[in-house]
């Protein structure tokens, strides 16, 4: 059962092919990598999969329903959510009414109840205790992490992941890594994750997509991925291969 | 037909001081960004430079001319340090703002110096005419028509075949690597300013016979410019050209053909139309934040 | 963000007004009445420019659709003011609607220059559709506010009714803002597409934010026209447009109290500044733009600043 689905999704940005019949899956509870060299297509890819940028042709699908040209909020009430690359928070908002605004997503609940649920999901994240402070006081990886539980208020059920370690010290990584694994526990929350570091890619994909100048060059479980001779061309260059052999 | 003839020149003059106006705000907005909310204002202010050279000094044309425009660049490089360096990093907002502000000053400032009743401000070629086709067309209208075809021409070659203007053009493409390249960024936007700020002084000069010199004349210009550039396509230096000579064309034929009391709506109409359609104009960038 | 009751605001306004109507003289009960029809039309232009973002620089024509709606109605029509207020609030908001879905599709200076266009259309279709309007003679003889007997005829009566109005409008603005449909405005201002990825339907929110605004000015405009029973297209020109973004601006945007002081202030500067004389506009001109570069926060702002300035010191000296 597939909750995800891009089947030939291209972009073209005038002469520029920034993705190219790229297809992907995405089932329940699955965590999927998706990799690639600076310049890859892998943020276009999150926009078209999100509905901030329209693919030039192919097709997406949630939950069994076309979603190609459907708007970005219908998408998340949906059930697919996003964290950006450099964390987008709303300023003038405090931490705990930046993800109030995730959960406001649920029309049916009342000011209070929307309050609760914030509050808890900053909990599990530890952040419980900065809930009333404005955003300009938090640090980069608060900052990040505050976006995350804003994307989690919203209930989703895929959470596409853009750079979520970048600019985090490795403590922080490792708490990151440690969270995400207890929420997929908890909750059968698919994962999608663009990311660089590779330690924290090859320790919690069970599946890894490597995109290149826009096309999708390999796919397979990390060992599979990483002994790939076209995955090690793009990232370490022409000459490895020869020189290997 | 005579009639035709005469609205048809009446209107390309009008509205090629619509079009200057229209240059020197897409000038600015290519180059820094603001939309100047107070280029009506600086017409006016170039009409009464006139007034104050001319009429009031009762100098000779060439040097009362050159004085007014000279007084304009010098406003030009005080509004760019009195008003567009301070309020550089600010939002999108507080620029608009700012130049309204800016607009009410200069506003209420010529009411100070020049009170509030009209003033004539004849023209070089006062009291000539000359006949096409049995229409009689003032030799002013005339001029400002070849005038202004002389300036875009001018304005044509600067940006694009003195290093100056490739300077000025490449600052307004992208300010960090024009400033990386070596080019002196500030000296070059103070530049734009000061000729946008001469252009719309131009543009205040030649429309001072046609209409009269008032200081509340600014507002109902810089309206029409604004309806120009977007219609011709905002930071297009054509667009701005075609726009300004729509406006004034439909203006004018429209008074006469259409109905009087409603001849301004015709240029807002369009605006609106185009904005709501087409908001990048007939020429214009396609509608994107500024990087 | 200032936290405070909508109770309490409401009561302050309540409060301060009543006691300032029975102090102050005629003059002054009349500009105090300009200020409090003028606050309500900047708390309306709080939801769309101070929370949404918008720059809209055609307030001032919904101000006048409402009044115009309430003189048309009750002088051709012969409807009773008390009906033709909420009639034209209706109608200004569904006007507002309308041409929300088309407008808010653009953004920054383009969407100031459409609202700029429509003002300015506004005021010529009012100035010229003589049959209708008046044209330049406007409308005279619009019937004045009574309850039974008790006529808000005089400047301290209509100014307990203004009062009022305002106490109950500046109560739900504080209780709009402070809900998700409040935070929901402010994300899109903040960061539209980031509001989009937490699920808000951004052209909703601000066509509400529109309409919102609208229906405020709508109300105003009808306070106007019920206070000086006299309406004129020059009323509502984008002129007061810019005067309604400028007290907002020096009010504090964002902020309820802003809107109140902004429009407070704003009315009575160019009273106490009467010694300027025709320079008064420079001046005022000048000092928008101080504000603009030194104090963008409008007063405001400058308070919150001034209090946390002040609980540092006081943290200091406790340590």
């Amino acid at each position: 059962m597939t909750l995800l689905r891009a089947t030939a999704v291209s972009k073209r940005f005038g002469g520029l092919m920034a993705l190219s019949e790229v297809d992907f899956t995405v089932a329940p509870g699955e965590f999927v990598a998706v990799i690639g060299p600076n310049g890859a297509g892998k943020s276009t890819f999150l926009n078209v999969l999100t509905g901030l940028s329209l693919p030039s042709a192919g097709k997406v699908q949630f939950d069994g329903r076309d979603i190609t040209r459907a708007p970005t909020h219908g998408r998340v009430r949906a059930g697919l959510g996003r964290t950006f690359q450099h964390g987008r928070l709303f300023s003038r908002l405090s931490v705990l009414e930046n993800v109030m605004v995730g959960a406001a997503i649920r029309t049916d609940r009342s000011e209070t109840q929307l309050r609760e649920l914030s509050l808890s999901v900053l909990d599990r994240m530890g952040l419980a205790d900065d809930a009333r402070r404005p955003i300009d006081s938090l640090s980069y990886g608060q900052r990040r992490m505050v976006e995350l539980c804003r994307a989690l208020a919203c209930g989703p059920r895929v959470l596409l992941l853009d750079e979520p370690a970048a600019g985090l010290n490795s403590g922080e990584v490792e708490l990151l890594m440690a969270r995400l694994t207890a929420l997929r526990a908890e909750h059968q929350l698919a994962v999608v994750l663009i990311e660089h570091n590779m330690g924290m890619v090859m320790r919690l994909a069970q599946r890894i997509l490597v995109l290149n100048f826009g096309c999708r060059i390999a796919e397979g479980t990390p060992a599979e991925v990483q002994s790939d001779p076209a995955v090690l061309s793009a990232y370490l260059g022409e000459g490895y291969n020869d020189a290997r052999d | 037909m005579a009639d035709f003839i005469q609205l048809f020149v009446n209107g390309l003059a009008l509205g090629s001081v619509y079009a200057l106006a229209a240059i020197g705000f897409v000038i600015v907005y290519s180059a820094t960004g603001v939309v100047n909310f107070a280029a009506g204002q600086f017409v006016m202010f170039g009409t009464f430079a006139g007034v104050a050279m001319l009429a009031n000094a009762g100098l000779p044309w060439p040097v009362g001319y050159t004085a007014a425009l000279l007084a304009m660049a010098a406003f030009g490089a005080l509004f760019f340090i009195v008003v567009y360096l301070p309020l550089r990093t600010s939002p999108v907002v507080t620029v608009i703002i700012g130049t309204v502000a800016v607009g009410i000053v200069m506003q209420n400032a010529a009411l100070l110096g020049f009170g509030s009743w009209p003033f004539r401000l004849a023209s070089p070629l006062e009291g000539i005419t000359i006949d096409i086709a049995g229409a009689a067309i003032t030799a002013h209208a005339a001029m400002v028509v070849v005038v202004t075809g002389l300036l875009v021409g001018l304005i044509w070659l600067l940006f694009y075949r003195t290093a100056l203007g490739i300077g000025m053009r490449a600052v307004a493409q992208d300010a960090e690597a024009a400033r990386l390249m070596g080019l002196n960024v500030n000296l070059l936007l103070a530049l734009s300013w000061i000729l946008a700020t001469v252009l719309a002084g131009i543009a205040g000069l030649l429309l001072g016979p046609m209409w009269f010199a008032d200081v509340n004349m600014g507002d109902p210009i810089a309206l029409k410019a604004f309806a120009a550039t977007i219609i011709g396509g905002f930071g297009s230096l054509p667009g701005a050209i075609a726009g300004g000579l729509f406006v004034g064309l439909t203006e004018l034929l429209g008074a006469s053909y259409l109905s009087s009391a409603y001849k301004d709506l015709i240029a807002f109409v369009v605006m609106i139309l185009f904005l709501l359609v087409r908001p990048q104009g007939v020429f214009g960038e396609r509608i994107q934040d500024r990087g | 963000m200032r936290r405070y009751n909508s109770l309490i605001t409401a009561a302050a306004i309540l409060v301060l007004g009543g006691l300032l109507s029975l102090v102050l003289a005629d003059y002054r009960l009349r500009l105090l009445n300009v200020s409090v029809i003028s606050a309500i039309a900047v708390l309306g232009f709080n939801f769309a420019f101070g929370l949404a973002g918008l720059i809209s620089l055609g307030h001032a024509a919904f101000v006048g659709f409402g009044a115009y709606a309430l003189a048309i109605l009750t002088t051709a029509s012969g409807w009773s003011p008390w009906l033709a207020i909420p009639a034209a609030i209706l109608v200004t908001t569904l006007f507002a609607g309308l041409i929300g879905y088309p407008l808010l599709r653009l953004r920054g200076h383009y969407l100031a220059l459409a609202t700029l266009g429509l003002n300015v259309s506004f005021t010529i279709v009012v100035t010229n559709w003589i049959s209708l309007t008046g044209g330049t003679n406007g409308i005279s003889g619009i019937p004045e506010l009574r309850l039974g007997s008790f006529a808000f005829n005089d400047e301290r009566r209509f100014l307990w009714l203004g009062l009022v109005m305002l106490a109950l409008c500046a109560a739900f603005a504080i209780t709009l803002q402070r809900s998700r449909h409040g935070r929901a405005m402010m994300a899109v201002r903040d960061d539209e597409t980031a509001a989009r990825m937490t699920g808000i339907d951004v052209t909703r929110v601000k066509i509400m934010a529109l309409c919102l605004s609208a229906a405020f000015a709508a109300l105003s405009g009808t306070l106007f026209a019920t206070h000086v029973r006299f309406v004129a297209p020059e009323d509502f020109n984008y002129a007061h447009s810019i005067v309604y973004l400028a007290m907002l601006i020096v009010g504090g945007e964002g902020a309820v109290a802003g809107a109140v002081i902004g429009a407070a202030l704003l009315t009575f500067l160019p009273e106490w500044l009467r010694f300027l004389g025709d320079a008064y506009l420079a001046f005022f001109g000048l000092m928008l733009l101080a504000i603009l570069i030194f104090l963008p926060t409008g007063l405001v702002g400058l308070a919150g600043r001034l209090r946390r300035l002040g609980r540092g010191a006081q943290a200091e000296t406790t340590r």
